[in-house]
């Protein structure tokens, strides 16, 4: 009998070691000796023509190689589904190059970009976005300004007629009078004015017959030139960076006194390739035109320059779109090619 | 302008590089565009003799000169040039030379015969050829026998020159001159100025005074009007150093009459002009308007009729010239003239430059006249013409001056105070340095008390007139790099932009997260463009505002629709083969209050989206179907969403650039907050585009109107919905819309909302009918309805779409 336990054992063993290769051949080997017919179970069975004092001790071989018996099969059990989970997992292999599903989100336009970004700087800084009507009026786009008929100036702004007395704005300055003009006399504004601009220019890659500009107004008791210069600074570090350095020099506005135009230190090359074909070699990018408002604008709108003192300034987003994206030509903003403006985020 | 920096020098000691002063200058704002060397490329350009010349042994036209260049060996060189003679001396480029043309000189053989370098023309060395004998237009420059060799060529051409050209502002007439380069430059540089003295002999018996009227009829346009008469005028060139100068000043030399009126309006800013005396009828000049439809033949042998108004100068008879534009023809000075009336005189600048804006001359005069001359200096500029005329012996000079001078500019003083330009520009000046700034720029200090400093400004100052003016003297002499930098202090006021802002911020942020890309148009358009988009003929659409100087004629109005411009930009790209576009634009169109145009038209902001293409982007695992209707609706329709619209209609609508059956309106009452549909294919047509567009276009200021201001969140339902099915069956011209209102109307109060999940027609279904499916929710906030309570509701829905479209039940 006890030679049989011991064989069968062994028999048991080996066949779960080696016979059982998935899950249901190893539940066969299961039922072949410890299924209700089966082997071990049949030797239990032979157990009641043993002799009383055999019993006992038989019984505990047989109890010992039934629990040796279900632990194999436990183990088999564990590593054979360990394996076949494997086996699955490999079987459902998929191709993780292939792209992933497009998400079709859309874009802002490049100059709504850049434009979002002034706002940001300025609105931190406590101005509002004031805006003005883009078919003015000629008091309001040159004599407001300090630019009577006839100035010699006004040839710096070819301008679109509609009659003698209405135009379409070349800039968006005239928001300055507006601005004044909608506020208490001598109280303070700190505004930007972004909008569409039109000038008589053909159209080519730095021209454009429609453009878009930021014009700003300060104006308070005491307002310096050297706020100007810092407030300019800033920006011009918000937008080109940390290292980006501003230069003033002097020039001539009929509506600011004293005038500055703004250059900002070559991006490209930091003024180390004579070569550069963004500056040309000077290290240096016209930006923006600047400077303290002339007295007489102030009075015309119901200022007092005795009283208060103010800065302005004006600036093309899409020169600053351009040197910010590194664009050469500026009819890409408006030909609205999806796929340029696809590109920008 | 331009000017050379030999004239520069002539006047003071430069010791630093032109591109050193450039800077400075620029920087001071006397804006120097560009520093040009007229001896560029002439580095290697000698002067040499043709000491022999033999014929070419194997060509007709090529000649073997063998050329002294000022070294022991001659320098053998084969020239295809006719014009050439022994003995000449011609400007030779040597072997390495890199002329102004780009041409490069190197070792060679012409037809087998060496030539170590190149006789050169006027042209190869960019000179002025106007001026040159025709043989030499095209031959080689033959330089004057005297000319020594085998100096740089440079040296003889007066080319030994570095030419700034300035880009002035208009305020700084002042600048338009050597002299007023040379006081800036001085300044800047801590040199003195060293200016010529300017002294005449009044060599001639007769007296100026009895030769000459001056009368100025219009003193409004004419300010000032001086003149010399210069007798026994004996015209010819002037002098190689006058002609340089100006060569390098950019004006041609004439003779020696009209060179010098150039040389001294360069040289001191005074315009001048030199009539023919003898031809000058009456012995008058007179500064008065022109009257309209009056001939007037000016100096370019053309005859132009006056416009009325005009500043001329004319004699007894008519017209002798248009005043600071164009000289009269009959007067100019010629090979005749023998007595030379002198003119140096203040033109208005507005007149003068509407005047040459019309004529369409902007000459170095015009453009000085225009920025104001200083009129309280004429009578130097006509003593120094006559001096120089004088000194080459070309005239003799009447006694005295005609000077008519009817309101003589008064002095212009300005006070101020050191604390003032200080607070103005954020800076700590010292009052002296403020003091010698104004100085060496020629204001003249009045007084100077504690309380302010009253300064003179210098007659030729036209731009200085307050305090404002005189702190930017200061700054820009102490240099804006040298001014701190600040920010504005005192109070900070929140920033924010306005409703419609930040309504249109929302709307472009929602857009672009549907997929759509923000385009930007030109707000112009063309009546052509009402054509390709259908619009009837007596549209409101078509009344736009007109330009009166349009830049070509693709752009004379101002548009008046968006979706136009959004539609060339579809068929744009589609003409590129980008056939997948999503855009959409927010953009103010144009309507006039009346026509033709009296006021401001009303600026409207419009929204206008289009779709056309594919759904999704073209992929492996995308779908490939192409937009419909249902794709633009649903934009819009998230689009109202997000931005708080709803409780709005949707109701079968007709645009004239749609599809008659696939164009629906969003409205809120009468109000249409959007149109929507499938652009017709015959307008798509008219856009080169053979494919479904769809579009939509709302008005920014009405959507505004029904945005909800506050948005408040609902509770979560502690309670669970009950959902019922109903499918129906419709007359297929049924609106699923209508179906869906009366389900609504008919829920009861438990009604949560309707889901139209399914529309199918075709098989089962007889051809006139749709099947249509919803499934409808009832919920209760306060308990868990019984599904009895579901049916009683659903029992009064089926009646009510039974009842109103005859619908029937399907199982
Ligand atoms: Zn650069």
């Amino acid at each position: 009998m006890e030679q049989k336990i011991s064989e069968l054992r062994q028999k048991a063993s080996e066949a779960i070691k080696n016979a059982a290769t998935n899950l249901k051949e190893l539940d066969n080997i299961r039922v072949k000796i410890l299924g209700k017919k089966g082997e071990l179970t049949s030797i239990l069975r032979g157990m009641s023509q043993l002799s009383a004092e055999d019993r006992p001790r038989i019984g505990k071989i047989v109890n010992e190689a039934r629990a040796q018996i279900e632990a194999l099969i436990a183990e088999k059990n564990d590593e054979l589904k360990t394996k076949e989970l494997s086996n699955k997992l490999a079987s459902e292999k998929i191709d993780v190059t292939l792209p992933g599903r497009k998400i079709n989100a859309g874009h802002l336009h490049p100059l709504t970009l850049t434009l979002n970004r002034i706002k940001e700087i300025f609105l931190q800084m406590g101005y509002t976005i004031e805006e003005g009507p883009e078919v003015e009026t000629d008091y309001y786009n040159f004599e407001a300004l300090n630019l009577p008929k006839d100035h010699p100036a006004r040839d710096m702004q070819d301008s679109f007629y509609i009659t003698e007395d209405i135009l379409v704005r070349t800039q968006t300055s005239p928001v300055q009078a507006r601005t004044m003009e909608s506020h208490e006399p001598n109280s303070p504004i700190r505004m930007i004015a972004p909008g569409r601009v039109y000038r008589r220019d053909d159209y080519d890659a730095s021209h454009s017959p429609m453009f878009t500009q930021v014009e700003g107004l300060v104006i308070d008791k005491g307002i310096r030139f050297s706020d100007l210069k810092g407030t300019l600074e800033h920006l011009l570090k918000e937008i080109f960076g940390k290292n980006a350095k501003a230069r003033l020099r002097p020039s001539f506005f009929p509506f600011t006194e004293p005038s500055t135009e703004v250059d900002v230190s070559c991006m490209m090359c930091h003024g180390n390739d004579a070569n550069c074909k963004v500056c040309h070699g000077s290290g240096w990018l016209e930006i923006l035109g600047a400077g303290m408002v002339h007295p007489d604008v102030l009075k015309m709108s119901g200022y007092d320059p005795k009283v208060v003192s103010g800065f302005a300034f004006g600036m093309g987003v899409e020169r600053i779109a351009m040197l910010s994206y590194g664009i050469d030509d500026l009819r890409l903003f408006y030909d609205n090619d999806v796929r340029f403006l696809q590109q920008f985020k | 302008m331009q000017v050379s920096t030999k004239w520069l020098k002539d006047y003071m000691k430069i010791d630093i590089s032109p591109e050193e002063l450039a800077e400075k200058l620029t920087m001071a704002g006397i804006p120097v565009e560009n520093v040009v060397r007229a001896d560029e490329g002439l580095e290697k350009v000698v002067t040499g003799k043709i000491e022999k010349l033999e014929a070419h042994p194997d060509s007709d036209h090529l000649q073997v000169c063998q050329m002294n260049v000022g070294t022991n060996e001659l320098l053998q060189i084969v020239t295809g040039a006719p014009n050439v003679k022994q003995g000449q001396i011609v400007p030779v480029a040597l072997v390495g030379a890199h002329l102004p043309n780009g041409q490069k000189i190197s070792k060679g053989k012409l037809r087998g015969v060496a030539s170590n370098g190149m006789l050169c023309s006027a042209d190869e060395l960019k000179l002025d050829i106007e001026n040159l004998p025709v043989e030499q237009k095209v031959g080689i420059y033959i330089l004057p026998e005297d000319t020594p060799i085998g100096v740089p060529a440079k040296e003889v051409l007066g080319l030994d020159d570095v030419i700034l050209e300035f880009e002035l502002t208009a305020n700084r007439g002042d600048c338009f001159s050597v002299f007023g380069i040379v006081r800036e430059a001085a300044v800047l540089t801590n040199q003195t100025p060293n200016l010529p003295k300017i002294e005449v002999k009044e060599d001639d018996e007769s007296k100026a005074t009895d030769l000459i009227k001056i009368k100025i009829d219009a003193p409004d346009l004419c300010s000032r009007f001086s003149s010399r008469v210069l007798k026994n005028v004996k015209l010819g060139p002037s002098p190689a150093w006058i002609q340089q100068r100006l060569q390098g000043a950019g004006i041609r030399a004439i003779n020696n009459v009209v060179d010098v009126t150039n040389f001294v309006m360069v040289e001191l800013g005074q315009p001048m002009h030199a009539y023919d005396y003898d031809e000058v009828k009456g012995h008058i000049l007179n500064a008065r308007r022109a009257v309209e439809g009056e001939q007037l033949h000016t100096l370019d042998d053309s005859n132009r009729l006056a416009k009325g108004g005009e500043l001329v100068i004319a004699d007894a008879e008519k017209a002798a010239g248009l005043a600071g534009v164009m000289g009269g023809f009959e007067t100019e000075i010629t090979e005749k003239t023998k007595t030379v009336v002198l003119e140096a005189a203040s033109f208005n600048g507005a007149s003068i430059r509407r005047t040459s804006r019309a004529v369409g001359l902007h000459s170095e005069a015009s453009g000085r006249f225009e920025r104001g001359v200083d009129e309280t200096k004429t009578i130097r500029a006509l003593d120094r013409a006559a001096q120089l005329l004088q000194d080459m012996s070309a005239c003799t000079v009447c006694k005295g001056i005609v000077d008519v001078y009817p309101n003589p500019k008064s002095e212009v003083t300005v006070a101020f105070t050191p604390e003032q330009i200080n607070q103005r520009l954020g800076t700590e000046i010292e009052t002296d340095k403020m003091i010698d700034i104004l100085q060496k720029l020629g204001f003249e200090i009045v007084s100077k008390t504690p309380s302010a400093i009253k300064v003179k400004v210098p007659s030729w100052r036209n731009d200085v007139s307050m305090m404002e003016d005189i702190s930017e003297e200061v700054a820009r002499i102490c240099g804006y790099d040298n001014i701190p930098s600040t920010l504005p202090v005192g109070v900070t006021s929140q920033g924010h932009q306005s409703d419609v802002q930040n309504f249109v911020d929302r709307i472009k942020s929602v857009l672009v997260t549907l997929g759509m890309n923000e385009e930007l148009s030109f707000s112009f358009t063309n009546p052509t463009m009402f054509d390709k988009m259908n619009v009837p003929a007596d549209s409101e659409l078509r009344k736009a505002v007109p330009i009166m100087n349009p830049l070509t004629d693709d752009y004379p109005l101002l548009r008046t629709t968006l979706l136009a411009s959004i539609m060339e930009n579809a068929a744009r790209n589609y003409s590129r083969k980008n056939e997948d576009v999503k855009l959409f634009e927010i953009a103010p169109v144009f309507s006039p209050k009346a026509l033709p145009i009296t006021e401001q038209p009303i600026e409207t902001l419009k929204l206008a989206g289009l779709i056309m293409g594919r759904r999704e982007d073209k992929g492996w695992s995308q779908n490939s179907d192409e937009v419909d209707f249902y794709d633009m609706k649903g934009i819009v329709e998230e689009l109202f969403d997000r931005i708080s619209i709803d409780k709005y209609t949707v109701e079968v609508s007709e645009h004239f650039a749609m599809h008659p059956g696939k164009t629906a309106a969003f409205k809120k009452g009468k109000d249409v907050l959007a149109t929507v549909g499938e652009i017709h294919p015959a307008v798509a047509n008219s856009f080169n585009i053979s494919k479904k567009i769809y579009v939509f276009e709302a008005d920014i200021k009405t959507l505004l109107k029904y945005t909800a201001k506050n948005f408040k969140y609902e509770q979560l339902p502690k309670y669970p919905a009950i959902t019922r099915d109903l499918a129906i069956l419709v007359d297929k011209n049924i609106a699923a819309g209508e179906v869906k209102k009366i389900i609504t109307q008919n829920a009861g109060g438990y009604f949560k909302d309707v889901t139209l999940f399914d529309v199918y027609t075709g098989e089962h279904i007889s051809d006139d009918k749709k099947s249509l499916a919803f499934t409808i929710k009832f919920q209760s906030t306060n308990r868990t309805l019984t599904d009895e309570e579901a049916d009683e509701a659903f029992t009064k829905i089926l009646a009510a779409v039974k009842k109103q479209f005859n619908a029937e039940l399907r199982s």
